[in-house]
């Protein structure tokens, strides 16, 4: 079928609002959503469950907490990791303290607790923009990283430091193969970014990009900075926790507070940045990129020196790693600064017009 | 004319306005009526944008208040202003250049808009009957801006006109009694700024709406508007019907700025 | 009391390499409004290169003293920086002018990524040393002034009085030379120093080059006392909080707020620490610039911004 949208009018407000308003799109979409929950779980090994599925799941969401927060509402953030901790180690409380808490519920509340937490580090916001709050959120990262560490009452006084869920339990189901994981994972992902994208194209969606470009002019037309602010830290704070809890319960086991330090945080920033800034689907492609990109220097370049004859240590890899993210984000940030969406769409519109140029 | 003047619905007095030192507004004072277009001139550097951002409460006059149909406001500020029924577009674009024109005439209908955090998220229910209506709203103003072709199109690629437009139909959605426009037909060439004029006219005359706006090429002002300011370094210099302030003495040095 | 002022000069010693990393930042915001999270970057690829250099040149050359290896090695990590700084300017500034603040800070976070991978990969990841001949060992001072008299480490004030003496060097650039007078056009505004002729690309050159001298000096002296390692490039997180204190576009400010931050540090670890668990000290410092950017949005020196629409 070519991709065209020829003699598809709408007649309607509603049908011209819709997520995907190009069938051939809707199509699409929905194939792929019955090919990751049916046909992945079919042929796919626990390698590829464990080292990038799962991981790609848990990132992608966390990534789209962090895009609503940079990409829609412009308010940059250097502590994302800070509040997938916080979800984190609020969920691990609540599982412990609470008989009978279900592992869902203590994951969502987990969240919630972030969302708290990710207001009360938004209030700098209202003062201080751009690199300022940058520095603010930087507090954030610091604080909860010392926190962790230092505060025994939240590892529940492990003498190791980490913490570890042993089973989980999914409203009596328990969750045990990979491919349960995953499936729990996907749920929960479809589901957000179902959230992100109604609220991102809604009244509020609006509001948080009306101050991301012209807070002064966003102001004049009665759009309050207190609550786009600090709502959008709020959900981002959410969706970040969530992410967090779900890495720490599902992908890690037992965790420490590194897990979550300051290298996630840029590590969550460089997936929106290279994916798309302000673009849900770019969420999922900067994680895709991300989780994928190591894996394959992995691989590749020892396979490359072997090429040459010299043998690359895992130390090298790691040293090209950071070479390479940084090279990417410098390149994308120049020539692409709305990422891999927008080659995307850029692609999308010119399959609309082929065979013709123009 | 389908309108009628009424009585006055903004009054400013004595207001003054410095920064750190520099004077930009010194003890001015003048009314707007109810349905009129009412301009504020004067040469460049005069305080004209000023006097608006002082209307909206973008800036904070040192001295003087704001009555708004008889309501005090010692200090005005953005949000009261907006919620008081006072729209404004801006003299260097100020639109939310990563949205389309139609997202960006919708952000001026949030005032409106009830849905909370929650209904939003599902969007199924309230949030979207609302969205709906205020969609049909919108369109309205689009159709009547006749920018339907551009709907869809992210406002950074609009050319500058048609930008100005969607500045004019973003504070238009806000349903404002009183509308500030600051310089709309800066920058524009002879047949951009006569549609604008026929904007102009056709929203006070269908919609009522209140008109102050700012400009300092005088010919244009002089044939839409009903009363006339004029400004100059900060002060006020001339008040009236255009005929009256365009023969002002005072006008007339500080425009062809006689040695004298 | 002599405790407490032990404390206190400790934290004025520790502030005053605040102050130089912090200065490495305010020079680059001036010049070009770039927040430049890559200052950390640059100190560890500065005090990688000077390390490996001092080692590698006597292997190389059969230089026997130290002296003449660590000035050689001095020499080419500074050509080092400046061909570093002429390549970020080449590859990376020129097409991000006029760019946001968050834009450019997300660039600086790019390279500080490929400085600190390619830095590792040409100089290695272990833990080396500079030997610049500092002394070890502490002195006592003031005796007959308190009991017991002040314990300092001559290392820590050999290494303040050549911070001290940087930072006044390059105010007096800033203030008195035609560069200077250029570099303050800049920072003001591109576009009218432009059309007035400076030729915007080597004024950014000159600071970025000028941002790696002072992470130079930076990285030799921290290098010096805690060997040359990974965590060097955390020090620019240290000072983060420095530059907020003080404002982005001040010199004073850097080293104000660096003082300030030093002495808040250490007091608050000594007197603090002790009830609320170690290790505070690195929130502590962003905790305090939060609060005071609260009240003061721009800074202790920082310039009232007036929005204009």
């Amino acid at each position: 079928m070519i991709y065209r949208e020829n003699g598809q009018f709408k007649t309607s407000y509603a049908a011209d609002q819709q997520i995907f308003p190009i069938r051939q799109d809707r199509i699409a979409i929905l194939a792929l959503l019955i090919f990751a929950g049916v046909g992945v779980p079919l042929f796919a090994d626990e390698y590829l469950f464990r080292a990038i599925l799962i991981p790609f799941l848990i990132l992608s969401l966390a990534a789209l907490g962090v895009n609503l927060l940079v990409g829609y509402c412009g308010q940059i953030t250097l502590g994302a990791g800070a509040f997938m901790a916080v979800g984190a180690y609020a969920a691990y409380n609540f599982l412990i303290r609470v008989d009978g808490m279900p592992m869902l519920i203590a994951v969502l509340l987990g969240g919630v607790v972030a969302a708290l937490v990710g207001i009360v580090f938004g209030v700098p916001s209202l003062r201080v923009r751009g690199l300022y709050l940058a520095v603010a959120t930087l507090a954030a990262q610091f604080f909860w990283d010392w926190a962790f560490l230092r505060i025994r009452w939240f590892t529940n006084y492990s003498s190791s430091g980490s913490v570890s869920v042993a089973e989980l339990d999914f409203f009596g189901w328990r969750i045990e193969t990979p491919v349960e994981k995953y499936l729990l994972c996907l749920g929960l992902l479809i589901l957000f970014a179902l959230v992100a994208k109604n609220l991102t194209r809604g009244a509020i969606g609006r509001q948080w990009m009306a101050i991301r470009d012209m807070d002064v002019a966003a102001e004049v037309i009665g759009i309050r900075p207190m609550y786009a602010k600090l709502s959008a830290f709020a959900v981002s704070s959410f969706y970040l926790g969530v992410a967090g809890a779900l890495w720490g319960f599902v992908h890690l086991g037992s965790w420490e507070p590194a897990a979550f330090s300051i290298d996630r945080s840029f590590q969550l920033l460089f997936m929106v940045i290279i994916g798309g800034l302000g673009s849900i689907m770019g969420s999922f492609f900067g994680a895709a990129f991300i989780v994928v990109l190591p894996i394959f220097l992995n691989q590749f370049l020892p396979w490359l020196g072997g090429l040459v004859g010299v043998t690359i240590s895992t130390a090298a890899v790691s040293h090209a790693e950071f070479m390479i993210f940084g090279a990417l984000i410098i390149f994308f940030l120049i020539v692409e600064p709305h990422g891999l969406a927008r080659l995307w769409s850029t692609g999308k519109e010119k399959l609309r017009l082929w065979p013709f140029p123009h | 004319m389908g309108r009628q003047i009424g009585e006055v619905i903004l009054d400013l007095k004595n207001i003054s306005l410095s920064f750190g030192g520099v004077k930009a507004l010194s003890d001015i004072s003048f009314d707007v009526r109810e349905h009129e277009i009412r301009a504020i001139i004067g040469p460049n550097g005069a305080g004209k944008s000023s006097m608006l951002n002082v209307i909206n409460g973008v800036y904070r006059p040192q001295q003087g208040e704001i009555v708004l149909r008889g309501e005090h406001f010692a200090n005005m500020t953005p949000a009261r202003a907006a919620r008081a029924g006072i729209a404004r577009t801006f003299q260097n674009l100020a639109l939310f250049k990563g949205m389309t024109v139609l997202d960006n005439i919708m952000a001026g209908r949030n005032l409106q808009m009830r849905a909370n955090l929650f209904q939003q998220a599902i969007w199924f229910g309230p949030a979207r009957r609302e969205e709906l209506a205020h969609r049909a709203k919108v369109e309205e103003i689009i159709d009547f801006l006749e920018i339907q072709h551009i709907r869809k199109v992210p406002v950074g690629r609009l050319p500058y006109g048609l930008q100005k437009r969607v500045d004019l139909g973003r504070a238009l959605a806000m349903e404002p009694q009183i509308l500030l426009l600051d310089e709309p037909m800066a920058g524009m060439n002879v047949e951009e700024k006569q549609d604008m004029c026929r904007f102009i006219l056709d929203i006070n005359d269908q919609f009522g709406t209140t008109i102050v706006l700012i400009e300092h090429d005088m010919g244009v002002v002089m044939d839409i508007s009903d009363r006339v300011v004029v400004l100059d370094y900060g002060r006020k210099i001339g008040d009236g019907a255009p005929d009256e302030v365009r023969a002002n003495p005072d006008v007339i040095r500080a425009y062809l700025g006689t040695s004298n | 009391m002599a405790f407490f002022i032990e404390t206190l000069i400790g934290g004025l010693m520790a502030g005053m390499l605040y102050s130089l990393v912090a200065l490495g930042f305010v020079l680059i915001f001036k010049a070009s409004g770039v927040f430049n999270f890559a200052q950390g970057a640059l100190v560890l690829f500065a005090a990688l290169a000077m390390a490996r250099f001092a080692e590698w040149l006597p292997a190389w050359f059969g230089i026997e003293s130290l002296a003449l290896a660590n000035v050689l090695a001095f020499l080419i990590t500074i050509a080092i920086m400046f061909v570093a700084a002429l390549l970020i300017e080449r590859l990376v500034l020129r097409y991000l002018v006029n760019q946001e603040g968050a834009t450019l800070l997300m660039a600086t976070l790019g390279i500080a990524y490929f400085l600190e991978g390619f830095g590792q990969t040409v100089f290695g990841s272990d833990i080396y040393k500079i030997d610049v001949g500092m002394p070890k060992d502490p002195v006592l001072i003031l005796e007959n002034v308190f009991e017991g008299g002040i314990l300092i480490n001559k290392e820590d004030f050999i290494a303040a009085v050549i911070a001290a003496t940087l930072v006044t060097l390059l105010t007096l650039f800033f203030q008195k030379t035609a560069t200077g007078r250029a570099l303050r056009a800049v920072a003001d505004d591109h576009q009218a120093a432009q059309s007035i002729g400076i030729p915007l690309n080597r004024i950014w050159v000159i600071v970025w080059c000028v941002a790696g001298v002072v992470a130079l000096v930076a990285g030799i002296i921290w290098g010096s006392k805690l060997g040359v390692q990974f965590s060097l490039a955390t020090v620019a997180l240290r000072a983060l909080p420095v530059v907020i204190l003080g404002g982005l576009t001040s010199v004073p400010g850097a080293i104000i707020g660096g003082l300030i931050i030093g002495v808040g540090e250490k007091l608050s670890e000594v007197y603090l620490g002790p009830s609320i668990g170690g290790g505070i000290e690195i929130w502590f410092a962003y905790v305090l610039a939060l609060v005071f950017l609260l009240f003061r949005p721009q800074g202790l020196f920082g310039e009232k911004i007036i929005d204009r629409v």
